[in-house]
């Protein structure tokens, strides 16, 4: 069997010296889907941090491979480079740079070289049809007076543009309603395939009756504390993440 | 100015005389707090010295509507290359005596003897640039005049002086451009303004000296009724840059924006004193100037909205920006308010900010390098001055010129 497309193994990571990850352990083979839930506070989104490579949360332990590179030698452009992707939470509004300068640049970093205008214009209009993105927005600048399920929707037709081996969404269905989340889940499964690994942070199954995942996995300070199939999901529905030692529950609020 | 009529040689000496009565400025004053004026050769002490003569290549712009050029502040003839009927544009000390009607009332009246800057510019001045357009004339190609300093001359001087009349438009660029220098050389410009009522002037200084230059510049502006003022100012090279812009909203309706951007780095330190006044009611203005400084530069910005008694409906705007590429760099901003009428609309605001850690990774975390993440961002912060100016391709210029000192 070829090695997963990320390997994780005791990964310690703490932010400002306060340990969060207290040694994951994770492997996810390429082209698989792959659910991570847990309780607020569990260390879901450290991990996605740390994986894409934010300064502010240092691996103190422990080893992340991705594609076979070691990426804590890694910057954060060069994981984005060697094609990781992080669908962020809460993506940052940054004035002045302009929605269609940066998705550009964003595309010819990761392609390494130049892509025609015309090219990308075309392939800028076909994966915001996909994904709803107003293509209009290309002239805001970058987040900046977007709503809550337009910047989901901006982070997903980045995956799309920048064609990554694998990519991280971190709580992207936290602040959609139902059809934002249905027309997201829908951008995520058209890119499903044999040459793209996938690992959904999720508090709440809500996203996982849209993209179904092949393995579950729970976080529970800061370690893996059960991995399983699809029926996971379904359980932690019902009961919650109670028989983790935490009274939350896994089922979307209504 | 061999041949320069009574008048002007004696407001020359005028001038010399005025400058020796002023006290020596000693840093102690107020308004020298921040920029020592020893630095800028402002007790006419020459050049700080030690300066080697380096060539210089002349910038080689096209579409202009005329040129002028003056190396180490010597005269030279103005070039014209397509100017309207009517407007003229010449070597100011030319000027002196060929269009003696125009210049005469002008010239000092807005920027004059009455402090040790202006007196010691218009005792020292050899050449500059005069412009003149005509009522209703509209000059669509900028006229654009280059003050080059080689190192050959310790005190390089400058001058320039516009005239729009009635409803007449134009476009005047004031380049500063050295190579680098191994010592000091210290330069000094004024530019006086005079927009006349309905009239339109875009004025965009660029300070684009290289190292070792030290240059203290006065910008004033006066317009007239409905008139139509914008004052760029681009500062990016020099060692050490005071700039004095003055807008003077002097006749009912008039707009007056002054627009600055200035990048500071290595050891670079640029004061900027940017002022509005309103002598007349319903006047709009806005100061808006933003800064970058990285290294070990500093930046001081200090602006001020002056509305005397008697400008009711006044509408002023002043907004300074800065942005800190990393710790060790410093930026001072104070606004000010002076004012006296009632009914007036004003606000000012100053601010300092760091490159934004979260900025940077959003854009690295899609692949983009730091080096350019770090461009666009500076860019995108500097955009909404370079949007100001009216010619795309002499805002590219500047966009690149800004750019290329993110490190």
């Amino acid at each position: 069997m070829a090695d997963p497309i990320l390997k994780i193994e005791g990964l310690e990571v703490a932010v400002e010296d306060k340990p969060i990850l207290k040694g994951v352990n994770l492997e996810v083979p390429q082209g698989e889907v792959h659910a991570l839930m847990g309780p607020n506070g569990s260390g879901k989104s450290t991990l996605a941090y740390a994986l894409a490579g934010h300064p502010r949360y240092d691996i103190t332990g422990g080893s992340v491979f991705f594609d076979g590179k070691d990426l804590a030698e890694m910057e954060a452009d060069e994981r984005a480079q060697a094609g990781l992707f992080l669908a962020m939470q809460y993506p940052v509004e940054v004035p002045g740079v302009s929605v269609m300068n940066f998705l550009r640049s964003a595309v010819n970093a990761t392609r390494g070289e130049e892509i025609p205008v015309r090219e990308f214009a075309k392939l800028f209009k076909e994966k915001s049809a996909l994904l709803q993105f107003d293509p209009s927005f290309a002239d805001r600048y970058l987040n900046e007076g977007f709503s809550g399920g337009e910047k989901k929707r901006h982070e997903i037709l980045q995956m799309a543009l920048l064609e990554p081996k694998f990519a991280v969404l971190d709580e992207t269905d936290s602040g959609l309603d139902v059809d934002a989340l249905r027309t997201v889940s829908e951008g995520v499964n058209a890119q499903r395939g044999p040459d793209l690994g996938v690992l959904i942070i999720t508090h709440y199954t809500r996203i996982l009756n849209y993209i179904k995942p092949d393995v579950v996995h729970v976080m529970y300070e800061g370690r893996i504390a059960k991995t399983g199939g699809p029926e996971l999901a379904e359980q932690l529905e019902a009961e919650g993440y109670v028989g983790f030692g935490s009274a939350e529950p896994a089922a979307a609020p209504r | 100015m061999a041949d320069a009529p009574a008048w002007a040689t004696e407001a020359r000496d005028e001038a010399a005389a005025a400058f020796e009565a002023l006290p020596v400025l000693t840093g102690g004053e107020e308004e020298w707090r921040f920029t020592p004026p020893a630095d800028l050769g402002m007790n006419g002490d020459g050049a700080a010295g030690g300066a080697t003569t380096a060539s210089i290549d002349l910038p080689a712009t096209s579409g202009r509507a005329a040129r002028l050029a003056f190396i180490d502040g010597a005269p030279a003839p103005a070039e014209v290359i397509d100017l309207p009927e009517g407007v003229i544009v010449a070597e100011l000390g030319e000027a002196l005596a060929a269009h003696e009607d125009l210049v005469r009332d002008r010239l000092y009246s807005l920027a004059g003897f009455d402090d040790r800057p202006g007196a010691l510019n218009a005792a020292s001045w050899d050449a500059g640039t005069f412009v003149y357009v005509p009522r209703g004339v509209e000059v669509t190609l900028p006229i654009e005049a280059v003050l080059a300093a080689t190192g050959a001359r310790g005190h390089v001087f400058g001058r320039t002086l516009v005239i729009v009349e009635e409803g007449a438009k134009a476009t005047v660029i004031d380049r500063y451009l050295s190579p680098d220098l191994d010592g000091a050389v210290h330069a000094s410009t004024v530019v006086e303004m005079f927009v006349a009522d309905g009239g339109e002037l875009e004025h965009v200084s660029y300070i684009g000296w290289g190292r070792g230059m030290r240059h203290q510049a006065t910008i004033r502006a006066a317009a007239g009724k409905d008139a139509r003022v914008r004052s760029v100012n681009v500062t990016l090279g020099g060692d050490v840059v005071r700039v004095e812009p003055t807008m003077y909203c002097r006749g009912t309706g008039s707009d007056a924006r002054a627009l600055g951007l200035y990048f500071a780095t290595g050891s670079q330190h640029f004061e900027h004193r940017v002022v509005s006044r309103h002598e007349a009611p319903q006047a709009y203005s806005n100061l808006l100037y933003k800064g970058a400084i990285q290294d070990t530069a500093h930046t001081v910005f200090f602006g001020n909205l002056v509305v005397p008694p008697g400008a009711p409906g006044t509408d002023a705007y002043q907004t300074n920006r800065n942005l800190i590429l990393n710790e060790g760099a410093r930026a001072d901003t104070i606004p000010f308010l002076e004012i006296e009428t009632a009914e007036v609309k004003c606000s000012h605001a100053g601010a300092v900010g760091r490159v934004d850690d979260e900025h940077l990774f959003y854009l690295m975390s899609r692949g983009v390098p730091k080096l350019e993440a770090k461009h666009q961002i500076v860019y995108g912060f500097f955009q909404e001055v370079l949007d100001e100016i009216s010619f795309d391709e002499l805002r590219d210029e500047l966009a690149d010129a800004a750019r290329a000192k993110v490190r």
